[in-house]
């Protein structure tokens, strides 16, 4: 057993011992955008089995598989238009989505059924290494069966007994990993679509998230941000109007926007009307976070001067946007809209409807 | 003590909606002058942001004149012609002259850097630049919430009142833009204990007004409807992060626990109609809102709702400033900001460090509450006597979310 420590300088060393231990049938216990995983080539039906023994996994219990993107998934599960519309709005993310499999895989990672479940992590570490793996690798979580997931290495290794570390070719350790749970898990199989296991962020369709807590909101912002930004420069700056009554959480929602860029410390913003923050990320620049909450007349809108962000690399988010009415137009010529309305289902629970 | 001599300061703020100058000397405030955009009574609450940036550009040149010319008042050294032409003509070109005589009694220029509105603090940082560069003059920038935590030690043009420093202190911001605790080590030696993580003391108290159809801005109608039912607790709202240990503040959970509270029982006001609860809020009495009509006959219980929220919050800030009084073991308070406008906080404040044997000051004067540019020009002072000025002053730039450091 191997452990190397995932740095910011050394990810394609990382990248290429996994690879080439993943390429003998060994098994690689990876960090990944919720817990750590069992990276085995799913491929291969010795290293599969290996990691059912490793996991003290029951015989005949599905574990789903990491692919690169929608090409490899396309070759390994059958779509029809209807379930390929609800995976663009999922994928990348923290999903892991059940479909009926080619069959390409070992059998053993199938469920009965014959159905597969597949993700795609919003993780670019795991995603290069699919990728250039080319063939799809178990995502299952580094936990023996009926155990609960680990956040770190040394909580994993102190959870082992002996035999179980032996099998364990290499450990890459990306130290503690934000508290995500596990993906959720969705059936995509059936006429309406299934949750078979919750992980942070929920949906009723696939437009509409369920929010519990404050933690789960700024989960869902950041999910749908991440998604928005993709993976290639914008061309246009982005826009949110996010509408909500008092208390309903739209700072929250912008605060997990926040995470994703890199800045820890968004308030609100109702007392100056607007903050501007720069962002790390390197699609997105300045990020502008507007309460229009004190702003009574349109005419006063043309005073803040906002037009000066309103380009290519910027992302402005409006609370209490339905003031910005009238000048919403001009909005839309400018920049991308995505729409967030937050309501409460009650006291406890918040539901988040985005239209783009 | 050593004895400084101490040079005059010509201090802006323009971090919000108030349009302030100030010409300070050490911690005497030779003259004030405000340009206020909301009505006199309240000082924080929020902004209106077609005001804010306009008024501020409009009013500016007329603030530093005023400063100036209050200055002038008190000081015999100027020529008295110019005043009397000021007067009889107010025309530019006499305006200019009387300016350009004033400033040669200025020694530095003080400005707001932020945290506040951008284009707000453009305007008095653009204007600051102008007079330093016009009038050859040494610039200092300085942090909003600097001042603040210098405006309980600001004197009047006699110098009182005489408070003597004794660092360390527990210092608290608490206004409609902030809620900080702040261990104040020495003069210009800060670090942060804890700040809120959403919303300002003040705000919550602005938006809880709101939700009870009382208006913007609403923290001096709570302030007044709570006194009428003797600031007690009815309905024991949560108080927010109390659980937690560390020094952080959150107020949107009481923020929604008190919406939830107005929905349950049939007595929220129509959110929606924000503008129509603002001109209702300012025309007519805010205690007796016309809501019934909208509401039913549901008895609403404005006064026990107000207290009850204020108090949750007050009881934070207390609870909070406690936790910060154990953990430091330093028992001298020095609290600023709008919200400590506000007597029942005060008493709260007071009774909680005669517990600890420690002592509390708060700004001495009302004005020093709010924003001002006062402050600015007391905590500048400080600034230049440690030779802190700005090193480029083209370069001068706001940052709307300065931090202290």
């Amino acid at each position: 057993m191997k452990i190397i420590s995932l740095q910011s300088e050394n990810p394609s060393e990382v990248l290429n011992e996994s690879l080439e231990i993943l390429q003998k049938g060994g098994l690689v216990i990876f960090p990944s955008d919720t817990v750590y995983g069992l990276l085995v080539d799913a491929t291969n039906e010795l290293a599969v089995k290996k990691l059912i023994q490793f996991k003290n996994r029951p015989w005949g219990k599905p574990i789903s598989v990491f692919v690169s993107g929608f090409d490899m998934l396309n070759k390994q599960v059958i779509t029809d238009h209807r379930q390929t519309q609800i995976l663009e709005e999922l994928l990348p993310g923290p999903f892991t989505v059940i479909l009926e499999s080619h069959h390409l895989v070992s059998l053993l990672l199938e469920s009965e059924k014959g159905t597969l479940g597949v993700r795609i992590p919003l993780y670019p570490l795991i995603e290069k290494l699919v990728n250039q793996f080319g063939k799809p690798i178990t995502a299952t979580s580094a936990n023996l069966s009926g155990r609960s997931s680990h956040y770190s290495v040394q909580t994993l290794l102190k959870e082992l007994p002996e035999s179980k570390k032996k099998l364990i070719d290499l450990i890459v350790d990306a130290g503690k990993l934000p508290r995500n749970k596990p993906s959720t898990i969705v059936d995509l199989t059936a006429d309406k679509l299934k949750i078979i296991r919750q992980g942070d962020v929920l949906f009723l369709d696939k437009k509409t998230y369920f929010s519990h807590s404050p933690e789960q909101t700024k989960k869902i912002a950041r999910f749908i941000l991440q998604k928005i930004v993709g993976n290639k420069k914008l061309e246009k700056p982005l826009i949110f109007i996010i509408k909500g009554e008092l208390g309903v959480g739209k700072t929250i929602f912008v605060k997990g926007m926040g995470e994703f860029l890199g800045i820890p410390d968004i308030i609100s913003p109702t007392f100056v009307v607007y903050y501007e923050y720069a962002s790390i990320h390197r699609f997105i620049d300045t990020f502008v976070h507007v309460d229009l909450y004190n702003v009574q007349d349109p005419e006063e809108f043309k005073h803040l001067r906002l037009e000066k962000y309103l380009e290519k690399g910027n992302a402005v988010c409006f609370e209490w946007g339905e003031k910005a009415g009238e000048i919403m137009n001009k909005l839309k010529d400018k920049g991308r809209i995505i729409y967030v309305e937050m309501k409460y289902v009650n006291e406890k629970e918040r539901e988040i409807k985005i239209r783009y | 003590m050593l004895f400084v001599i101490q040079m005059k300061i010509l201090a802006i703020d323009t971090s919000a909606d108030e349009t302030a100058v100030a010409v300070t000397e050490g911690r005497k405030v030779l003259s004030n002058a405000l340009f206020s955009q909301i009505s006199t009574h309240t000082k924080w609450g929020g902004i209106y942001p077609a005001l804010a940036k306009r008024a501020h550009e409009e009013r500016i040149d007329w603030v530093v004149s005023e400063a100036l010319r209050k200055l002038e008042t008190r000081n015999s050294k100027l020529e008295t012609n110019s005043k009397s032409q000021i007067k009889k003509k107010k025309n530019n070109l006499a305006i200019e002259q009387f300016n350009n005589e004033a400033m040669n009694h200025i020694d530095y220029i003080a400005v707001t850097q932020g945290p506040g509105l951008a284009v707000a603090l453009e305007v008095g940082i653009r204007k600051a630049k102008e007079l330093a560069q016009k009038y050859n003059k040494k610039l200092i920038s300085v942090n909003h919430l600097e001042g603040h935590i210098y405006s309980s030690f600001v004197q009047n043009s006699k110098g009182n009142p005489k408070r003597e420093y004794k660092f360390p202190y527990l210092t608290l911001v608490i206004s409609g833009g902030h809620t900080e605790i702040v261990l104040w080590k020495d003069h210009l030696k800060y670090e942060i204990l804890g700040e809120t993580l959403d919303d300002a003391a003040g705000e919550a108290l602005d938006k809880a007004a709101k939700m009870l159809g009382l208006g913007y801005p609403g923290g001096p109608v709570i302030e007044r409807l709570a006194k009428e039912v003797e600031n007690k607790d009815f309905y024991q709202f949560p108080r927010p992060m109390l659980k937690s240990k560390t020094l952080e503040f959150s107020f949107s959970g009481l923020k929604t626990a008190f919406y939830y509270y107005l929905l349950k029982t049939d007595s929220v006001f129509p959110l929606r109609s924000s503008t129509e609860s603002v001109s209702e809020g300012r025309q007519t009495d805010p205690v007796e809102p016309e809501r019934h009509k909208k509401t039913g006959s549901v008895e609403i219980h404005l006064r026990e709702l107000a207290s009850s929220f204020q108090i949750a919050v007050f009881e934070t800030l207390i609870k909070k400033t406690e936790m910060a009084i154990i953990q430091t073991k330093v028992n001298r308070l020095v609290v600023g900001g709008g919200v400590i406008a506000n007597l029942h906080l005060r008493k709260l404040f007071k009774e909680l460090v005669v517990g600890y044997k420690g002592d509390i000051y708060f700004p001495p004067y009302k004005y020093l509450t709010g924003d001002n540019a006062a402050m600015i020009g007391v905590a500048g002072s400080y600034k230049a006597q440690e030779s802190k000025f700005v090193t480029d002053p083209l370069k001068l730039d706001r940052i709307p979310r300065l931090r202290l450091s």
